[in-house]
């Protein structure tokens, strides 16, 4: 930079930015310590009280007339938890294992619609999720298929295994094939080449394709409020619900362990990559 | 036919994916084109009839029988619409100082700054709005510290205004906005820069005739990978606009979720593929017309 004034205009600008990024969430995370239950702006003292309600274990609920009532959400709530992580799970799985063969076929293999697949790969990713979600909802009730958690895990894979797919396909790329040539040279067979030679360098790759499957399937909304019944639900979906009945400050609790465990999440990612390139 | 044996691994590598996008993606994206005209059952449901009312009542014809023309649709469309692009200027207004700021970083700094602005990928959507519901309420933080400071002497009614959509929205698209942009300019030429500016051009010139040519694609990227989610979406206006049918997402969501008719929420899906295909259609015959550079 040749101008120091911009450069600082520049740097306030991009300080400012940045704080525009992280303050509403410090505000959640400040919020979720403050014991007025009737106005959380208010700072009233330090309390981990929202923090063991969430337990079941607080004597105080924001509803404090309707004990049992709240309870009965802090259940809702831990089910919906056990839901998202199941959901995640199986659906990690499945989408990693389609999305990884299918980027091996298309980078390893020639053939007449690779162009078509290349591309139709692209759309569950760009298709806006209240379509989709609503094309799963049809489709499941035109089939006579109750909405459970096995609707929402096909759900999540039909976008999730695009995800896989790119973020593999990225690293064979920089794979070079002559590995795979010379074992095929060797006596190989096809099969056997794939899974000892290719498979193991693409492990980097498929486990980030997994990260971000697992990551981006606890944080789906859209599509799982469509698709889920009445019995199971995820934890967005449970928060959203929540917020649309209004503002509790348990939901300022459980958010910032959300915060908190995408922090740890995001640092493996970073820690995953660095390893990579060692 | 003789059948190479790579075909058979080809063909256990591709089949999954072939079956279960072609029944879980493709069929019901078909089922909502199908529905779309088709007659809306009495009680919800649909039945087996032609019916192109349905795109009638938000394009100006209609029977006035069964379906009235109603203006509202093609106004809460165009609004999407609207929304939709606000947030890509806005983004892009937000980002493109902050991108070129984060690439003249020294590499330590550069990373963690990359690092602040992927953080918000892995952190929740529905907790990032939250916050800022928190904020905008009547009684939020916002008007507690703008009334404190006696800034204002009445809260100020945001929260549910299409400015807090609008900033909400702006609020969760900024990392879509950021990341392609950065890979522009950290790859622009500063050799060129330079040349220019010493070659006697001021800076408006230089940054018109070489940098947002060079960072093009990455505007272009970013504007498309923001303006798709913002065109359908339905969370920010439903937690930070009110139950209002503001955004087309909303009206949808309705259609149905609680209206039921299903073959009207079908036909808006449509509109909304329909813009984002060709959104998607035009960025690719561009970058592809540009030399491929997306």
């Amino acid at each position: 930079m040749r101008n120091p004034a911009g450069w600082a205009a520049l740097t306030l600008f991009s300080l400012a930015f940045f704080a525009f990024i992280y303050a509403p969430l410090f505000v959640i995370i400040g919020y979720s310590f403050n014991s007025n239950p009737v106005n959380m702006m208010i700072w009233e003292r330090f309390t981990f009280d929202w923090y063991t309600g969430l337990l079941g274990l607080s004597d105080r609920a924001t509803d404090v007339s309707n004990r049992a009532a709240y309870v009965e959400s802090t259940d809702q709530m831990l089910a919906a938890l056990r839901t998202s992580l199941t959901v995640a799970v199986v659906t990690t799985t499945i989408s990693t294992v389609i999305g990884t063969a299918t980027a091996i076929a298309l980078a390893r293999y020639r053939f007449r619609l690779r162009g078509v697949y290349n591309g139709f790969l692209m759309l569950p990713m760009m298709m806006p999720d209240i379509v989709l979600g609503i094309g799963l909802l049809i489709f499941f009730v035109t089939i006579g298929m109750n909405l459970s958690m096995l609707t929402i895990i096909i759900g999540h894979c039909t976008f999730l295994t695009s995800y896989v797919f790119i973020i593999v396909q990225a690293r064979i790329a920089g794979i070079d094939p002559a590995l795979e040539e010379a074992s095929a040279d060797l006596g190989a067979s096809e099969w056997v080449t794939l899974r000892k030679v290719l498979l193991p360098q693409l492990a980097p790759g498929i486990l980030g394709g997994a990260l971000l499957a697992f990551v981006i399937s606890m944080d789906d909304l859209v599509i799982t409020y469509f698709i889920s019944g009445t019995g199971d639900t995820t934890l967005p979906v449970f928060i959203f619900g929540m917020i649309r009945r209004g503002v509790k400050p348990e939901i300022n609790a459980i958010a910032t362990l959300i915060i908190l465990a995408s922090v740890v999440i995001a640092a493996l990612g970073l820690w995953l990559r660095s390893r990579k390139t060692d | 036919m003789a059948l190479k044996r790579q075909s058979v691994v080809l063909g256990v590598l591709l089949a999954p994916v072939t079956l279960f996008l072609g029944i879980f993606f493709l069929l019901p994206l078909l089922i909502i084109a199908l529905f779309s005209v088709l007659t809306p059952g009495l009680y919800g449901g649909v039945e087996w009839a032609f019916y192109h009312w349905n795109y009638g009542r938000i394009f100006g014809w209609a029977d006035g029988l069964n379906e009235i023309y109603e203006p509202i649709y093609l106004r809460i469309l165009l609004r999407s619409l609207a929304f939709a692009a606000l947030t890509v200027v806005l983004t892009l207004a937000l980002c493109y100082p902050v991108a070129f700021w984060v690439s003249r970083l020294s590499e330590r700094w550069r990373l963690v700054f990359l690092f602040l602005i992927t953080l918000p990928f892995f952190c929740s959507l529905i907790v990032r709005l939250y916050a800022w519901l928190l904020i905008l309420k009547p009684s939020g933080l916002l008007n507690t510290v703008l009334l404190w400071t006696g800034v204002i002497s009445q809260p100020l009614e945001i929260l549910y205004t299409p400015t807090a959509v609008v900033l909400g929205m702006v609020y969760v698209m900024v990392p879509f906005m950021f990341l392609p942009l950065y890979a522009a300019v950290d790859n622009l030429d500063r050799a060129q820069v330079e040349a220019s500016l010493d070659l006697g051009a001021n800076r408006v010139q230089t940054f018109l005739k070489v940098i947002l040519p060079q960072t093009l694609p990455g505007i272009m990227g970013g504007a498309v990978i923001v303006f798709i989610p913002s065109v359908g979406n339905f969370v920010v206006p439903d937690v930070l606009g009110g139950a209002k049918g503001l955004m087309i997402g909303n009206l949808v969501e309705q259609q149905f979720l609680s209206a039921r008719n299903w073959p009207f929420g079908s036909a808006l899906s449509m509109i909304i593929m329909t813009v984002v295909l060709t959104v998607l259609m035009l960025s690719v015959t561009r970058a592809r017309k540009a030399g491929g550079h997306a």
